[in-house]
């Protein structure tokens, strides 16, 4: 309660001091060089019809507990040298609880326009907006869609500490090319959803992460405002921790040592954006595939999940801008732990989640807005054998889940 | 009567004209910019953040005007985003670590003064501003 307590302060004492500064960027001088902060800050709430969604209660009157901030220190030590770090904090029904991280702190250095390398703790670029997915105020939408931007599992495929090769080559009158490459150790929250997945098993993750290298190309078309790219990334993720066999096993009421192992795991994506005038659209698919063995060998699982989207927005004046997307997943595993069961058809709800989602996004002032939002869900993708998290999650729905599920999100923020 | 009311037409109509002949957008530079002119492709690249330097022209800063019709008119005219769009696109960028937020002024000869006492930086202006002190880019 007193964490509690102090958190609420510290937090009412951040939103104090950006009212305080008048919500403007602020600046100051190391030497001859300046150096910003920006920070920014989004308060969400979610009612559902049926079944709490992304571990909160939203199914009674609906839940608050839905926040997030981050603050960065960037210098530009020369136009084509900067450095920077960002510090990121969330609450989102029971994941991220409050546990500050380093979100990036990167160096980045252009040599030329077709070659930069950064270094450090740096967002990896993966399909549209991975690396800009907690920048709620850059998006129309209260929820980027849950089939390829789970909020849930947020940090799975965020960043990675390493380094980046990229630039971007003109090919004349066919437009031009922009590459990102990337080797590190992908660095996971133990506050996430996978972790909190694997608790309804007795498993207690403390160490996720792991080898992560990949790529991405994206083509700027000479169709003004047609983007299209492709990315593709491989992880070697090791995750430790204990675990009660009790539980779900009915083994010792003990704690014993757990570990996982990914012997494949990857992402594919391909992608499309097109904006004309105030309109924009996107597309996107992403394939994600894991196949890990759980001691050493002893149990294997083998995950596949489909996830696409389509989405469009248009903004009609510089305060109001609606959209809608259609956002599609589903998923099919085979696990030889005793005890789990098979994957039903991809027509059961515990297979898929269809998402029809329609947003309001007001600009009341510079630096706030508030966006409305509602969601129309056919399936939640978490059955009585859950093994990778969408949004709901059965230790949240103890009577069961229902097959549809309809939201309210509102969220408002602001940033400087 | 009549006349009062021709004489309000035209001062509207000439106040109409005012605003749009003074929303010209020229684009400035420091003298140190080697570049004497620039694609609207460059242009786009360097005011959103997808570029850092003129080919030939070595690196450069870009300077904003915080709000206006000059700001409005160049955003429509070389960016092709509104003003919410575009500040939403830095965002991105400086909130996920790609790129350092430019400087915005409050004026056209705050931006004309910037520009020229910094070595790189490119900006743009109403075209009746004095813009003593810089050189001015033709926008190809």
């Amino acid at each position: 309660m007193t964490r509690l307590i102090l958190r609420s302060l510290a937090a009412g004492l951040c939103a104090a001091m950006a009212l305080s500064l008048g919500l403007n960027a602020q600046e100051f001088k190391v030497g001859s060089k300046t150096v910003q902060i920006h920070g920014f800050g989004t308060q969400g709430f979610v009612h559902t019809n049926d079944n709490n969604w992304l571990t909160m209660r939203t199914s009674n009157i609906g839940s608050g507990a839905f926040t997030d901030a981050g603050v960065n220190l960037t210098m530009q030590i020369r136009p084509n040298l900067r450095i920077g770090g960002q510090v990121y904090d969330r609450k989102l029904g029971k994941l991220g609880d409050w546990h500050p991280q380093l979100d990036w702190a990167t160096g980045d250095y252009r040599v030329k326009p077709w070659l930069g390398f950064r270094g450090g703790k740096v967002k990896t670029v993966l399909g549209l907006y991975n690396d800009s997915q907690d920048v709620d105020s850059a998006h129309t939408f209260a929820l980027l869609p849950q089939s390829v931007y789970s909020i849930d599992m947020r940090d799975a495929t965020l960043s990675h500490i390493g380094g980046d090769i990229y630039g971007t080559i003109k090919a004349k009158k066919y437009g031009k090319f922009s590459y990102t490459g990337y080797v590190g150790d992908q660095i996971q929250s133990t506050h996430g959803g996978y972790p909190y997945l694997l608790t309804i098993h007795g498993i207690y993750i403390n160490k996720t992460g792991g080898l992560t290298y990949g790529g991405d190309v994206r083509w700027q078309t000479p169709v003004k405002g047609l983007l299209t790219g492709v990315s593709y990334e491989e992880n070697q993720v090791r995750n430790t921790g204990l675990l009660n066999p009790s539980v779900a096993l009915g083994g010792p009421n003990i704690l014993t040592p757990y570990w996982e192992q990914s012997r494949s795991q990857f992402t594919k994506t391909i992608y499309g954006t097109y904006s004309y005038k105030n309109l924009r659209v996107d597309s996107e698919y992403k394939y994600f595939w894991r196949d890990f063995s759980i001691f050493d060998g002893q149990f294997l699982a083998l995950i596949g999940t489909h996830a696409w989207y389509e989405s469009a927005a248009y903004r009609v004046n510089k305060w109001f801008e609606f959209g809608g997307y259609y956002s599609h997943f589903d998923e099919d595993w085979i696990i030889t732990v005793p005890g789990q069961v098979e994957a039903p058809s991809e027509s059961d709800p515990s297979r898929h989640i269809y998402d029809k989602v329609v947003t309001a996004r007001f600009d009341m002032y510079t630096h706030w807005y508030l966006k409305v939002e509602g969601h129309f869900m056919d399936g939640n993708a978490a059955g009585t054998n859950p093994q990778y998290p969408e949004g709901f999650y059965t230790q949240d729905n103890p009577q069961g889940l229902k097959p549809n599920t309809n939201a309210l999100v509102v969220r408002a923020g602001f940033s400087f | 009567m009549k006349n009062l009311r021709y004489a309000i037409l035209l001062l509207a109509a000439a106040s109409i004209f005012a605003v749009h002949a003074q929303a010209q957008v020229i684009v400035i530079a420091n003298p140190s910019v080697k570049a004497t002119e620039i694609s609207k492709s460059d242009l786009r690249d360097i005011f959103t953040g997808n570029a850092t330097s003129l080919p030939g022209g070595g690196s450069v800063v870009p300077i904003l005007l915080k709000a206006g019709t000059v700001h409005e008119e160049f955003l429509q005219a070389y960016i092709g985003k509104n003003d919410t769009a575009y500040r939403a696109g830095w965002r991105s960028l400086v909130f996920s670590g790609q790129a350092s937020m430019p400087k915005s002024l409050d004026s056209d000869a705050a931006v004309v003064e910037f520009v020229a006492h910094n070595p790189g930086a490119i900006g743009y202006i109403g075209k009746a501003t004095p813009h003593d002190g810089v050189k001015v880019l033709t926008v190809k």
